[in-house]
C-alpha cells in the first residue's frame, strides 16, 4: 500500500465523495451494535470496553498526527532544497536511496529500531516517519520539477526574485503534487501504526494482535473494521483536503 | 529638431559575446548594434543562430561572457537583473501565463513588485485589457486555461506592458499560433505600436513576419553572423550577400511592393496621358495593395497626388532599383 | 556475533524463507495479474463501471495490511491461504491501473491508422494496442511486486509463509543475543529479493519492449 500513488487525485463523482464517509459510519456504528448486542466472555468484554477502544483509538490517531507533521516538517523542506539547480547533483543518489528504502518491509524497520534503541511512541514515531518520508520527499520534488519551464521563465524575465518565484509560482502549482504525496503518507502512516502494537506503541492493532493472541475473533473484528474504518476516513478527509487546498486555475 | 529624441539610442551593444560552458564555440559572436527609442527591430535568421540568446542577454536572463550592454544610458551588466527586469517587458512564445492566477492577477504582477497601489494597478488592468482587445469584463477573472492560444498572447503581451516599460523584448511570440489568428495579432500588433511607440526588440524565424513588422531588420546567419541591419525595403532591394538573398527566397522584387509606398515610387515613374478612368490612393498606400485594387476593378491607370501612372511604369518604377547581379 | 557469521550459519533456513517468500510474492502477483486484466478486458466497453472498479481496488490499497491479513483469519484460519489472498488484494489496483493507463495512452492517431488499413479489433489489440501500451503494463506489474514483496512480511504475523518470520523471531527474542541479527537478516533478505525482481522486471522490459519504444 505505497508507492504507486504520486498523483492519484482522481476527481470523483459528486455524488461518490460520500460513499467513503457512509462506509465509515456504517463501519462505527456496525461495530457499536455488535458490541453492545453480543454475549462478550470476560477477556472479551475487558478488551471492548468503550474507554479501552477510545483510548486505542487516540493513541493511533496520535501516532499518525504527529509523524504526519513530523514527516512534512522534514520532507517539504528537503525537497525543496533538493529540487533546486544546484542540488541537481545530489538529487539522484537521495532519490535513489529513498527509491530502495521502499523495498525494505515497514514492519522491519520497526522492528530493527526497537530491537537496537527500544520501545514505545517515540520510536514508532521514527520508524513511521522513515518510512513515510519517501513519498513526500519524492512528490515534492516532482512538484516542483513538473512546473512549466516557460512560467518560470516568464516570472523571471518580469523581475521577480527567485525567492518571489518559488513562493508565489513554484510553489502554488506544486501544491496538488505535494498534497498527492502527503495523502499517500498519511495512509501509510495510518498503516505502519497499527504494527506499532508489536513495539508497545499502542493504537488499534493492540486490539487486533489481542485479538489474535488470545484467540478472541469478537476483539480482532472490532479492531480491524475500526482501523478500516480510519483509514477511509482518513483518505477521505485527505482526499477533500486536496481539492480545496489546490489552486484554482490548474 | 523635433525627433531628436527619437533617435537617441535605446540599446547599445558592444561587442556582446556568449559562449555556452562546455560548447566548442560562440552561441553570439563578437556583435555591436545600435537600436533607437521606439524603434521596432526584428532579429532574424535560421533556428540556433542564438537570437534567442542575444534577446535574453539584453535583460540578463543570459549572463554575457564579454562586452558591455548599455540600456537608455546606462550599462546594465552590473545593475540589479530583478530591477532592470521590471522595466523591459518580456514576451515568449509559450506565454507562459501563471496558471494558477487569473489574467487580472497575472497582469498585475509587475505593478505589484512595483509598489503601485490597489486602486492604480487596478485601473491599469482594465486598460490594458482593452488595450489588447480582450473585454475586461469578461477576461478580467478568467483562468489562463479557459482562454484560446491568441487570447493567451494578448494577456502576454498586456503583462509585459503592464508598468508602462520603454523597451519590449519578444522572442517568436506569435510562433504558436494559428496563421490565421497570427495575421491578425500581427495587424493589431502594427496599430497598438502606433500609438505606444515602445522600443521593441522582436526574434523571429520567419522572413515574412519580419518584412511585416520591422522599421530595421537584423539578419543572422549561422554561427551568429549579422549578415545585414536594415530596413526591409533596403533588405529587399539591396541584399548584402547570398546568404541574405537565399535567406529572403525567390520574389523578393513582389515583395518588395508590399513595403514600399505608392507615393514614393509615383514620384519616380514617368506621368502618362493616356485617357481612361483611373484609380485613386493615397500617398502613403504600399503598391501591392493599391495594384491588387487595380487589378480587381481593371483600371490600367493610378491616379495619386494629382499624378496618374501606369500600372507597369508604377510596377518598374517600384522595383527598379533593385540590384541583383544575375 | 557478527550479522555475516550468524547469516553464514542459519543461510539453509533464510534462503528456505527466502524460496518461500518468493513463490508467495510471485503466486499473488500472478493471481492479481489474472483478475486486473480480467477485469479490464471486461469493461472494455464499459467506462465507468471500469473507473468505479479502479477507484474500488484503489480503496482497497489504503486499508492497512495487518487488518486485512487478520481480518481473513477468522474465514480462512491462519496461514498460506489469508496471505495470498490479502497479497492478491493489493497488487490489483497497480497492474489494473497501468493497463488502462497504457491502453489510454496509446496515440489514437496510431489506432486509426490500424483501423485505417482495415485491421480488426483484436488484430489492432494484439499487435497495436498491447505492444504499444505493454511498458506501462510492465511496469505495473514491477510495482505491484516491489510492494508485494515488502507487504509480505506483514503474513508472518498471521503465521502466514515468508521471511516475514525472521521478523518476528527476532522481535520475540528482544534483548536475546542474536534477535537483532535474525530481524536484520529478515530485512536484508526481504531488500534482496525485491531488488533480484527489480531486476528481472529490467530485464523483461529490455527484452520484451519493441526497439522502436527505446529510442
Ligand atoms: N543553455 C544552453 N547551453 C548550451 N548551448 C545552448 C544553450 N542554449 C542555447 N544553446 C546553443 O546556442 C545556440 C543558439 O541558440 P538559440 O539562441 O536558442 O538560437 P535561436 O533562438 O536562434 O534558435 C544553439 O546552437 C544552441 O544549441
Ligand atoms: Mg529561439
Amino acid at each position: 500500500m505505497s508507492m504507486v500513488a504520486v498523483n492519484q487525485a482522481e476527481e470523483p463523482k459528486a455524488g461518490s465523495r460520500w460513499i467513503l464517509p457512509l462506509i465509515v459510519v456504517l463501519l462505527v456504528a456496525a461495530v457499536a451494535g455488535y458490541i453492545a448486542g453480543a454475549e462478550l466472555d470476560s477477556i472479551e468484554s475487558r478488551a471492548l470496553e468503550a474507554s479501552n477502544i477510545v483510548e486505542k483509538t487516540w493513541q493511533h490517531v496520535r501516532l499518525v498526527l504527529v509523524s504526519t507533521a513530523v514527516v512534512i516538517a522534514l520532507g517539504v523542506p528537503l525537497g525543496i532544497v533538493l529540487s533546486r539547480r544546484w542540488a541537481r547533483f545530489v538529487r539522484p543518489p537521495v532519490l535513489l536511496v529513498a527509491n530502495a528504502g521502499q523495498a525494505v518491509p515497514s514492519v522491519g524497520i520497526l522492528v530493527l529500531l526497537a530491537i537496537a534503541v527500544g520501545v514505545g511512541f517515540r520510536m514508532a514515531v521514527v520508524a513511521l516517519v522513515a518510512y513515510a518520508l519517501l513519498p513526500i520527499l519524492r512528490n515534492t520534488i516532482v512538484g516542483l520539477q513538473q512546473v512549466d519551464p516557460a512560467v518560470i521563465d516568464a516570472a523571471r524575465g518580469m523581475g521577480m526574485s527567485p525567492a518571489r518565484l518559488l513562493w508565489k509560482v513554484e510553489l502554488p502549482l506544486a501544491v496538488p503534487v505535494m498534497l498527492a504525496g502527503i495523502r499517500v503518507a498519511l495512509i501509510l502512516n495510518v498503516g505502519v501504526a497499527t504494527l506499532a502494537t508489536f513495539t508497545n506503541a499502542g493504537g488499534l492493532g493492540d486490539l487486533i494482535e489481542g485479538g489474535i493472541a488470545t484467540n478472541r475473533m469478537p476483539v480482532l473484528a472490532v479492531g480491524c473494521a475500526l482501523t478500516i474504518a480510519l483509514a477511509l476516513l482518513v483518505d477521505w478527509l485527505a482526499g477533500t483536503a486536496e481539492r480545496a487546498l489546490s489552486p484554482k486555475g490548474i | 529638431m523635433s525627433d531628436s529624441v527619437a533617435t537617441e539610442s535605446m540599446i547599445r551593444l558592444v561587442e556582446v559575446t556568449k559562449r555556452y560552458p562546455n560548447t566548442p564555440a560562440d552561441a553570439v559572436r563578437p556583435l555591436s548594434m545600435e537600436i533607437r527609442r521606439g524603434e521596432f527591430v526584428v532579429f532574424v535568421g535560421p533556428s540556433g543562430c542564438g537570437k534567442t540568446t542575444m534577446l535574453r542577454m539584453i535583460n540578463r536572463l543570459i549572463e554575457p561572457t564579454a562586452g558591455q550592454i548599455w540600456i537608455d544610458g546606462r550599462d546594465v551588466t552590473h545593475t540589479d537583473p530583478d530591477e532592470l527586469r521590471r522595466h523591459i517587458g518580456y514576451v515568449i512564445q509559450q506565454v507562459g501565463l501563471m496558471p494558477h492566477m487569473s489574467v487580472a492577477r497575472n497582469i498585475s504582477l509587475v505593478p505589484e513588485m512595483l509598489g503601485w497601489d490597489k486602486r492604480r494597478t487596478a485601473a491599469r488592468v482594465d486598460e490594458l485589457l482593452d488595450l489588447v482587445g480582450l473585454e475586461p469584463g469578461t477576461f478580467r477573472a478568467r483562468y489562463p486555461k479557459q482562454l484560446s492560444g491568441g487570447q493567451q498572447q494578448r494577456v502576454g503581451v498586456a503583462r509585459a506592458l503592464a508598468a508602462d516599460p520603454p523597451l519590449m523584448l519578444m522572442d517568436e511570440p506569435f510562433g504558436a499560433i494559428d496563421p490565421i489568428a497570427r495575421d491578425r495579432l500581427q495587424d493589431e500588433f502594427l496599430a497598438l505600436q502606433e500609438r505606444i511607440r515602445k522600443t521593441i526588440v522582436f526574434v523571429t524565424h520567419d522572413i515574412d513576419e519580419a518584412l511585416k513588422l520591422g522599421d530595421r531588420i537584423a539578419i543572422f546567419a549561422e554561427g551568429s553572423r549579422l549578415a545585414q541591419f536594415d530596413t526591409p525595403r533596403e533588405i529587399l532591394s539591396r541584399p548584402a550577400d547570398d546568404f541574405v538573398r537565399s535567406f529572403i527566397g525567390e520574389r523578393a522584387a513582389i515583395r518588395l511592393l508590399s513595403v514600399v509606398t505608392v507615393g514614393e515610387v509615383a514620384g519616380r515613374a514617368p506621368a502618362t496621358d493616356r485617357p481612361g478612368e483611373a484609380l485613386s490612393a493615397q500617398p502613403e498606400e504600399p503598391v501591392s495593395a493599391v495594384l491588387d485594387r487595380m487589378l480587381t476593378q481593371n483600371r490600367q491607370i493610378l491616379e495619386v497626388g494629382g499624378k496618374r501612372v501606369l500600372a507597369q511604369d508604377l510596377l518598374f518604377a517600384s522595383t527598379g532599383d533593385r540590384q541583383d547581379p544575375a | 556475533m557478527d550479522f555475516f557469521s550468524y547469516v553464514s550459519q542459519h543461510w539453509e533456513r533464510i534462503s528456505f524463507l527466502g524460496m518461500q517468500h518468493l513463490q508467495l510474492v510471485l503466486i499473488a502477483v500472478l493471481c492479481a495479474g489474472v483478475v486486473s486484466l480480467g477485469l479490464v478486458a471486461a469493461t472494455e466497453r464499459l467506462p465507468r463501471v471500469r473507473a468505479a472498479l479502479l477507484s474500488f481496488t484503489g480503496t482497497l490499497l489504503t486499508i492497512p495490511s495487518f487488518a486485512l491479513f487478520a481480518l481473513l483469519i477468522p474465514v480462512f484460519g491462519l496461514g498460506v491461504l489469508p496471505t495470498i489472498l490479502a497479497l492478491t488484494v493489493y497488487a490489483v489496483f497497480p497492474i489494473a491501473r497501468n493497463t488502462v493507463t497504457g491502453l489510454e495512452g496509446v496515440d489514437p492517431s496510431v489506432i486509426d491508422a490500424a483501423r485505417g488499413m482495415g485491421m480488426s479489433a483484436t488484430r489492432r489489440l494484439f499487435l497495436v494496442r498491447l505492444p504499444l501500451a505493454w511498458p506501462v503494463i510492465l511496469n505495473g506489474f514491477r510495482v505491484a511486486t516491489i510492494m508485494v514483496v515488502a507487504t509480505a512480511a506483514i503474513g508472518a504475523a498471521v503465521n502466514g509463509p515468508g521471511l516475514g518470520e525472521l521478523i518476528f523471531r527476532g522481535l520475540s527474542r528482544i534483548g536475546g543475543a542474536n534477535a537483532l541479527n535474525e530481524a536484520l537478516s529478515g530485512v536484508v533478505a526481504i531488500a534482496v529479493v525485491a531488488a533480484v525482481l527489480d531486476l528481472i522486471f529490467v530485464a523483461i522490459g529490455k527484452l520484451t519492449t519493441s526497439k522502436g519504444l527505446h529510442v
